[in-house]
């Protein structure tokens, strides 16, 4: 069963949250091995629907995270296959790989400001990827050139993604 | 993949009554639902709810816990276990065990065992075990019937190793385990149940060893934890700490012995709760006195409550709120007792903290609610829990990095599923190791379980695919599934935790306090491996049985006579070491053959499908 199929949607990147929300926590009522009755089967099988339930949602309430999985579906995996989404344009592996540096050398003189200030740029400049990729997706399932364009922008949004998760780390560091 | 390797409780028949239990760092209390309403019950001499965690172990063998231990705590300082929980699933080299303390650790390799009077070495697990028997003899002696199934509340931030420890230790006390229930998530059911609040509220839960943080959404009956976040290793516990350490120094005692040191721990647990109340207190050790003022126990602390409020943040950033967008702040824990906790609540989160139920006591009647919950049929509509996995899991990867599987904080339960690719031509086995953190670097995380995955049909590098899924259950413990994709041929994994024991000890130690038998360690490595040899002789003869064809006489001989010899080794050895060895001449002997077997299965399972479709 797919992601969609667990809640009852035809797959599409765009997707009431809050519909999506009420229905999960309906399916939880419904489904979890807590409210199972009768023997070990039943529970069993409480916990794989669950498991499948929970899953599911993690992945539509994310935006980037729903976008690869319709990508998946179109039989385009970013996550597993390497060959997916390469022939990324080396302009932009150049620029990813400065900002790393610059992250570093930010992180090194402990500049928190500037750490922040590169955050939230990335986030915006990712932010208009993913909705480029929206776009794209919305007219994917019959487009094979539509697929491979959200597939280029998704590779993109993801070694922005891993930019940030790094921006995060300084940021829980200097918690500490 | 099938779904038969899950480790699942069968569905449990009413069988007297369901208690909650807070098995404390400090203290610990059994509660129950009588009439419909969650209550303690007397834990300890004199009707108290609170049993103080503390176990003694005496000469002759015999076993004390509560008030009477801890009154034995000054004259047998290593022989009276107190705040056994901050041991639970820890190694023996943990920094825990380094800290100040005295204790008398045995050497072991894996789990931490105490030196004690009487016996054997104990596990934290048997301690807290014998805590819990006591709480269930209390149990049973108010309800005058039989008490043997428990929700026990853990702090949402203990990882797998402490799970599975705390698990082990219901089953030693006889217990059935029907849910490890995080401790923030059972104070919030039993405020959310009292009140029938509805909104967003974050739990803050300073205990005397462990700190916790939960952000839980209360909406029509189901209560979500968005996030959680802590430290297993802060607590009041470590208040006494630090004011025993400093007045050890200011009274000059460098080198303080096991029972001055136990001396100067009780007296600044005295000294820290008096301060809650006044500005100085006194606190002295072997006859000499050192004043303490209420500002230098706070400006002592402050790292310490500083370190909660990071843990605080990052649980608000990963729910994605904002402080302000809190409904209400819950102070649970003896902890937040000390004034300057709640002033730094109060400031973090911008409002005053409830602290309408007492701290002490919210956390059981929270977990009897929810005993009551999974018991009676009858209630099962009104409230359903989902909690979180407090850590992220991952596996190693090349380079010694972790590669996450799934993320902290997802819903459970819940599972992933990976596929490892062989990188040695005719590779039959891979190496999991399983961790769980957030840091980048294997050796910065939580080592969970090693394992191997054998069995891969000999193949080119890059053909050999394993699919391994893991299954985090509800009580968040993780169990392991490994499918060969090649052949569809499914594995069972034993995972070897890290840190802990192993069923067959945990199986050992039941028989032991069952029967009190003598640990007979021989005869049980003797009884494995006939075991083993069993199982070894079982599958060697189906596939002698089913291939005879592929092995020439000569071969056949060989693997005869060693197959006879185990036989015969199974039957008479009194030393496990033969058998262990009359196994690896039958592994050895059958090798050729084990791999021409492999090569049939694979070809059988490639026929019937087309080139192309590989």
């Amino acid at each position: 069963m797919s992601h969609f199929e667990v809640f009852g949607l035809p797959p599409s990147f765009h997707l009431d949250l809050d519909a999506l929300e009420r229905r999960y926590r309906e399916l939880s009522l419904e489904l979890h091995p807590d409210r199972a009755r009768g023997d070990g089967a039943a529970r069993r099988a409480a916990v794989e629907r669950t498991t499948a339930l929970n899953d599911a949602y993690r992945v539509l309430k994310d935006p980037e995270r729903r976008a690869c999985y319709l990508l998946c579906l179109a039989g385009v995996d970013l996550e597993h296959d390497e060959r997916a989404g390469s022939g990324l344009p080396p302009e932009f592996l150049e620029r990813i790989l400065s900002l790393h540096e610059e992250l570093d050398a930010a992180r090194r003189s402990a500049a928190l400001e500037e750490v922040r200030r590169m955050g939230a740029e990335v986030k915006a400049e990712r932010q208009a990827l993913l909705d480029q990729a929206a776009s794209a997706l919305a007219t994917a399932p019959a487009d094979r050139a539509a697929i491979d364009r959200a597939a280029g922008l998704l590779a993109k949004v993801r070694y922005f993604s891993r930019f940030l998760e790094e921006v995060d780390q300084i940021e829980e560091e200097a918690l500490e | 993949m099938s779904g038969g390797l899950l480790q699942i409780h069968d569905p449990l028949k009413p069988k007297g009554s369901a208690v909650g239990i807070d098995l404390g760092t400090t203290n610990s209390l059994v509660a129950a639902v009588i009439q419909g309403k969650p209550r303690c019950l007397p834990a300890d001499e004199g009707g108290e709810p609170l049993l103080p965690s503390v176990v003694h172990y005496a000469n002759d063998g015999s076993v004390l816990v509560g008030r009477r231990a801890s009154a034995l705590s000054f004259a047998h300082p290593t022989d009276t276990i107190r705040s056994v929980k901050r041991f639970m699933g820890k190694s023996a080299g943990d920094p825990e065990t380094q800290k100040l303390g005295c204790y008398r650790f045995a050497e072991s390799k894996s789990v931490v065992r105490f030196e004690v009077s009487g016996g054997q070495p104990v596990t934290p697990i048997e301690v807290s075990g014998e805590i819990l028997r006591a709480l269930k003899r209390q149990a049973e002696a108010y309800f005058s019937g039989r008490v043997e199934q428990a929700v026990i509340t853990v702090p949402a931030y203990f990882d797998d190793a402490q799970r599975q420890a705390t698990k082990d230790a219901g089953r030693l006390a006889g217990l059935t385990v029907l849910r490890l229930l995080n401790e923030p998530t059972a104070a919030a059911l039993a405020y959310g149940l009292d009140k029938g609040s509805q909104g967003t509220f974050a739990v803050y839960d300073l205990g005397g060893g462990t700190f916790d943080i939960s952000i839980l959404k209360l909406l029509d009956g189901i209560f979500e934890v968005k996030s959680t976040g802590g430290d297993s290793a802060l607590g009041g516990d470590d208040f006494d700490r630090v004011i025993a350490h400093r007045v050890l120094e200011a009274l000059g005692i460098g080198h303080p012995s096991p029972a001055q040191v136990a001396e100067a721990l009780s007296a600044a647990r005295r000294a820290k709760e008096e301060l809650s109340a006044c500005e100085l207190a006194e606190v002295s050790v072997s006859g000499r006195a050192r004043a303490v003022a209420r500002v230098e126990f706070e400006a002592w602390i402050a790292p310490l409550i500083q370190k909660t409020g990071v843990a605080c943040k990052r649980a608000l950033k990963d729910a994605g709120l904002r402080p302000a967008e809190i409904d209400g702040v819950v102070l649970v824990g003896g902890s937040t007792r000390v004034p300057a906790v709640r002033r730094f609540v109060s400031s973090l989160f911008g409002r005053e903290a409830l602290r309408d139920i007492d701290p002490d006591q919210v956390v059981a009647l929270g977990a009897a609610a929810q005993a009551d919950l999974l018991t009676s049929q009858e209630r099962q509509d009104e409230v359903l829990l989902l909690d979180v996995l407090p850590l992220s899991l991952g596996v190693e990867t090349m380079g010694g990095l972790v590669e996450r599987l799934i993320p902290r904080n997802s819903t459970i339960p819940t599972a992933a599923a990976q596929v490892f690719t062989t990188f040695q031509d005719g590779q039959t086995g891979m190496d999991v190791h399983v961790v769980q953190g957030e840091r980048e670097m294997v050796e910065d995380c939580r080592s969970l379980a090693r394992f191997r995955l054998t069995g891969i049909p000999p193949m080119s590098a890059g053909l050999g695919r394993v699919e391994v899924k893991y299954q985090v259950d509800a009580d968040g413990i993780l169990s392991v599934a490994a499918k060969e994709l090649t052949t569809g041929a499914s594995q069972e994994i034993t995972v070897r935790p890290s840190h802990g024991l192993s069923d067959e000890e945990i199986e050992q130690m039941l028989l032991d306090s069952i029967e009190n038998a003598e640990g007979d360690v021989k005869r049980r490595l003797l009884r494995e491996q006939q075991v083993e040899a069993e199982r070894v002789l079982k599958d060697a003869g189906k596939q002698l049985r089913e291939n005879a064809d592929l092995l020439s006489d000569g071969e056949r001989a060989a693997i005869d006579t060693a197959f006879a010899r185990l036989e015969e080794e199974r039957r008479s050895a009194t030393e496990h070491l033969r058998i262990q060895e009359a196994i690896r001449a039958l592994d050895e002997a059958c090798r050729p053959f084990v791999e021409r077997v492999m090569n049939r299965a694979l070809r059988n399972a490639v026929a019937g499908h087309s080139v192309e479709e590989y």
